[in-house]
């Protein structure tokens, strides 16, 4: 396995988790975009348990 | 940051090979986490925080984590079912975050409720995906699973974290047993989960009802076991690698908990914790000490640190483990327990004086081939005397071995748990079957 840049990586999860609640601020109630992020939050959680927190 | 790991073995080799040390670091980082969020979120964790002295912020090693009060079953309950309605003031999220509900089976009391968010589904997903991955499971993979989809969690999230592996998973919920091994034979499905009761019962089933051999004619290769100790019982373990043809692998979990501990390919009598979700503590029965030294049998206190709804902190499970003294060939640094869970310490009784674990009996039985998968063992009272029967049933054809079992039987059982049994022989077939869980060992004597 090749090396990783663990610091990288958890930057790009944060630019995922930060575009997720972009588009909650922005959804204006519409419930296909509140649902739909907060699902992405929940995955981006998962790459945080996995990665980020192993850099915090 | 350089890590070098294989990541063909590990569904996170960030995690699962992480030096001990450094494992150790995060895992009281995270519990400093989970403790606050509860703190700050729940009434029932900030009251018992208060009224013990801790806060949060106290937490910096594993001493620390020890002095944080325990939370029990019987606590759940005498929250439950108050407002916010029906989980009580244990809940740590808004209601309308919710996505799921679940309950523990009851097994031991009233059953407790489970609220999960969708972020905890995931989670749970997540846990049983270093489980499948562990166990081989791959994309590749066509899982069926012979479980009848309900309230209780047990292979749900097993039939999400296969998906989450991105096997495909067949559901076959409401079928009966029979349609459930044809639909497996047709579908050439690679892998299935189900309790060592019924894993052994769909043999048992194919052979006699549906004249198929399990071993031959389906194409089962990996099964995944839960909630019951057989899997990581070696006798029981071989009667289902032999009946299926299929390797054999145990995972622990709970409703209140999550997927926390699986066996690997390695299988190397014990299964991996996985530290990188949970905390587990072995806590001495009679002290109260912590016990880190492997080969020393103590109750379970665990926590997981991503579950948020419902927290998971320091919760005193019950259940009997030990460390295991070696570390496992396949790499991972997740620490084992050995064999499992060996018992619940409401189920390790005392019998005439002995301490006594099922699970002993279990070995036993499974371990002569002329008898057959079921049993029971019913401890009465008589008179001031503890009496303790054991039912069995023999394999057909076996019936003229009677006697010669019988020595077998006792012998084995006085060496392996110290007591004398009132041994009876039943036809096979009549002693009962179980689909999910089986209750095999009934200690009648609080009822005399």
């Amino acid at each position: 396995m090749a090396d990783m840049d663990l610091k990288e990586i958890s930057r790009m999860i944060q630019e995922i988790e930060d575009a997720a609640k972009g588009l909650i601020d922005k959804a204006q109630g519409i419930q296909a975009i509140l649902r739909n992020a907060d699902r992405i939050l929940a995955s981006a959680k998962m790459l945080k348990i996995n990665v980020s927190d192993l850099v915090s | 940051m350089a890590i070098f790991t294989d990541s063909d073995r590990f569904w996170n080799p960030l995690l699962e090979t992480l030096p001990r040390e450094k494992l150790r670091e995060l895992q009281i980082r995270k519990f400093r986490r989970i403790m606050k969020w509860a703190h700050d979120h729940s009434k029932f964790h900030r009251q018992l925080y208060d009224k013990a002295g801790v806060e949060p912020g106290d937490i910096k090693t594993m001493e620390d984590i020890s002095r944080v009060p325990k939370v029990e079953k019987s606590m759940m309950r005498g929250i439950q079912k108050k407002e916010p309605y029906p989980y009580g003031d244990m809940l740590c999220v808004p209601l309308e975050e919710i996505t799921a509900f679940r309950q523990t089976s009851g097994t031991t009391g009233q059953p407790v409720y489970q609220p999960d968010t969708w972020q905890d589904w995931e989670w749970w997903a997540e846990a049983w995906a270093y489980i499948l991955y562990a166990q081989g499971y791959r994309r590749s993979d066509r899982v069926f699973i012979p479980f009848g989809y309900n309230i209780f969690v047990a292979f749900w999230a097993g039939h999400y974290g296969a998906e989450k592996l991105g096997c495909e998973v067949v559901p076959g919920g409401v079928l009966n047993t029979e349609a459930r091994i044809l639909k497996m034979q047709e579908l050439k499905a690679t892998a299935t989960m189900a309790t060592p009761t019924y894993i052994l019962g769909m043999a048992d089933t194919a052979r006699k009802k549906l004249g198929l051999d399990p071993a031959k004619d389906l194409n089962i290769q990996r099964i995944t076991c839960a909630g019951e100790p057989g899997a990581s019982i070696p006798a029981t373990k071989k009667r289902m690698e032999e009946a299926w043809g299929a390797r054999v692998y145990d995972h622990i979990g709970a409703t209140e908990i999550g997927a926390w501990s699986y066996e690997c390919l390695e299988q190397p009598g014990g299964l991996h914790v996985n530290e990188g979700l949970f905390l587990v503590e072995i806590e001495d029965v009679e002290t109260g000490e912590i016990i880190e030294e492997p080969n020393r049998q103590g109750k379970m206190v665990i926590t997981a640190f991503d579950r948020i709804a419902q927290p998971c902190i320091r919760f005193d499970s019950k259940d009997i483990i030990e460390w295991h003294e070696q570390d496992c060939a396949c790499g991972r640094t997740f620490r084992m327990i050995k064999g499992g869970v060996v018992g619940r310490a409401d189920d390790i009784t005392k019998v005439k004086g002995v301490l006594l674990a099922p699970t002993a009996i279990e070995e036993v039985v499974r371990g002569l081939p002329e008898l057959g998968d079921e049993y029971e063992v019913v401890v009465t009272k008589k008179g001031d005397t503890d009496d303790i029967s054991l039912k069995v049933e023999l394999q057909p054809g076996a019936e003229g071995l009677r006697e010669e079992v019988l020595g077998k039987l006792s012998d084995q059982l006085r060496l392996k748990t110290n007591l004398r049994y009132n041994i009876s022989f039943h036809a096979y077939g009549s002693l009962p079957r179980y689909d999910v869980k089986a209750k095999r060992f009934k200690d009648l004597r609080k009822a005399h």
